[in-house]
């Protein structure tokens, strides 16, 4: 499940966001959206922890594995300077996925900033071509629009200055995206941060339409040994209504039934 | 190949490499990299009377050469350890050598922990008192920096169970020898050190501690001069074996905690960087020996000249 990985392109987006495609046929080939990878960033000496990263694209035929990435700190800094040829350990895929829709499903993707990345590869699976709400700071942290188009999806975007698209949250745009649709042929997938995905997760309940929301926290180990990652989970069983559910293992993909909003 | 079975009293282990307890979770996790029979022993995470919610997060944050953890000992108590196919029943099976590691907020815990163990043996090699988790309001630390209170710990659990026992002390304590002396008295088989080191670590862009619970245990590579320290004086302070643990990442690093006085090593953070850490570590442990000829692991353990 550890596997040597070459880097055959490593290139910037824009404003500070990457993308890096690894030659890893044996990943490419079992990989399902919202699943993710444990990398050893092969030039960092004094920090010896693996970095979580979400599957981005996974391609069986040509054994293509692509992340994209912000540059945040050590780890993604000398990530950035990585050139093709040049290799990392790579554990995965790990974790959980979202559910493929089926034929009948109409995809409604949602994600806050670069969680475009993590449901890319969800989009491309999905038989019918749905929506994409995107939801960002500004204009620059809007990522991978025009990849998601080219699959076919129509893209809503808002942000938080207004300076593109709907001015506000992306949850906002949850409601006009169901507006005339049969809700149980929806399925919401949604990918950002923590309050962005429990907003949704709670707006879902109410609109009464299936959604699954990946959840994480900062990752120690990745393979459910270390316990850092966990995230509350409704839990009838102990007395609090909740429990610590690890993210890396029993997620990252949580039903919003599932998701303790407490 | 050296001989590498290693004695600890009345335990008896295929090689000297552990994982350490909080590291390894409890073994089902690391089953899909190797077979977990072919480590010297599997610690598992503590286990207590109750089931527990651990620690706020985030829970860990990594620094140079190391990390903070303040997981806050999340775990399944000690009715699901016994009972869950995920826990003792999937060990058994694994065929692994198992060190149960247990805690407490009150003396009278650890026995009951103890006792309810030692009706459920079979598949069970020792039993580890945590004495020494620095993440925790009550109980663990609270025990384990006072000789006398920690040697109650170690009496009631000794009463409650005939299975071979190891202190794991902690390293924040002025005097180590102390505490393994105490252990010794009291009753314990062995002592293992080091737990970790009560740190912390701050985001200068938000002002905040980078872990929920402010403070957090260090471990990995930068804790490991002051492990092989602490390995060196308790070793001397007692006639029990004692196993050493802190930063082990390699082979050469546990030889230096077998030449300091340790009788048997464990892995822990090097884990999260490598799931196969442990078995990289006994390579790595073989081939020093074959190098320098050693015909017998027994023969280098407290052998560092002074």
């Amino acid at each position: 499940m550890d596997h040597e990985c070459r880097i055959k392109r490593n290139e910037p987006l824009k404003s500070g966001y990457w993308r890096i495609v690894f030659e890893a046929p044996e990943i490419a080939a079992a990989a399902r959206g919202g699943q993710f990878v444990h990398v050893k960033i092969t030039p960092m000496k004094d920090r010896i922890l693996r970095r979580p990263f979400s599957i981005s694209n996974a391609d069986p035929v040509t054994g293509e594995l692509t992340v994209v990435y912000k540059v945040v700190g050590h780890g993604t800094a000398e990530l950035a300077q990585m050139r093709a040829g040049e290799s990392c350990r790579i554990l995965g895929p790990l974790g959980n996925a979202y559910t493929v829709p089926d034929a009948e499903t109409f995809p409604i993707l949602a994600a806050g900033g670069y969680g475009t990345a993590a449901l890319y590869l969800t989009a491309r699976n999905a038989p019918q071509k749905g929506i994409l709400l995107l939801g960002a700071r500004t204009k620059e942290d809007l990522i991978l629009v025009e990849d998601f188009k080219k699959l076919g999806f129509e893209v809503r975007i808002a942000t938080n200055d207004g300076s593109v698209g709907h001015k506000g949250f992306v949850t906002e745009l949850l409601p006009g995206a169901l507006e005339g649709r049969d809700k149980a042929k929806c399925l919401v997938c949604g990918c950002g941060p923590t309050p962005m995905l429990l907003a949704l997760g709670k707006l879902t309940l109410e609109q009464n339409v299936l959604a699954e929301l990946s959840l994480d926290q900062h990752m120690c180990c990745g393979v459910g040994a270390c316990f850092a990652c966990v995230v509350k989970i409704k839990d009838t069983t102990s007395p609090d209504g909740w429990r610590y559910s690890r993210s890396c293992k029993e997620g990252p993909v949580y039903n919003a039934t599932e998701v303790y909003y407490g | 190949m050296a001989d590498l079975t290693t004695k600890l009293g009345r335990l008896t282990l295929k090689n000297p490499v552990m994982t350490a307890s909080g590291t390894f979770g409890y073994g089902m996790e690391y089953d899909s990299f190797f077979p977990i029979s072919k480590l010297g022993a599997v610690v598992v995470k503590g286990i207590a009377p109750w089931q527990s919610h651990g620690n706020p997060t985030p829970r860990v944050a990594e620094v140079t050469s190391g990390m903070l953890n303040a997981i806050g000992l999340q775990g399944p108590g000690i009715d699901k350890f016994l009972n869950d196919e995920h826990y003792m029943p999937f060990l058994r099976k694994s065929g692994a050598t198992v060190i149960v590691n247990i805690w407490g907020k009150k003396i009278e815990d650890y026995a009951e922990v103890a006792a309810r163990l030692d009706a459920e043996s079979e598949g069970i090699a020792a039993l580890e008192i945590n004495v020494s988790c620095p993440n925790v309001k009550e109980g663990g630390l609270a025990f384990g920096t006072d000789p006398a209170m920690m040697g109650k710990v170690v009496a009631a659990v000794r009463a409650a169970t005939k299975l071979p026992l190891i202190t794991k002390l902690s390293p924040n304590v002025t005097k180590i020898a102390d505490f393994a002396k105490s252990a010794e008295a009291n009753g314990s088989d062995m002592v293992s050190l080091i737990n970790t080191i009560p740190a912390m670590a701050i985001d200068i862009e938000t002002f905040r501690p980078k872990i929920a619970n402010i403070t957090g245990g260090l471990s990995g590579p930068a804790v490991k001069p002051v492990a092989v320290r602490m390995v060196y004086e308790a070793s001397r302070a007692v006639k029990i074996p004692v196993i050493g643990m802190g930063g082990i990442m390699t082979g050469e690093d546990a030889i230096e905690f077998f030449l300091a006085g340790a009788s048997a090593i464990a892995v822990g953070t090097a884990i999260f960087a490598d799931p196969l850490a442990p078995l990289h570590v006994l390579d790595g442990i073989n081939a020093w020996l074959d190098r320098k000829g050693v015909a017998s692991l027994k023969e280098i353990i407290g052998a560092v000249k002074i």
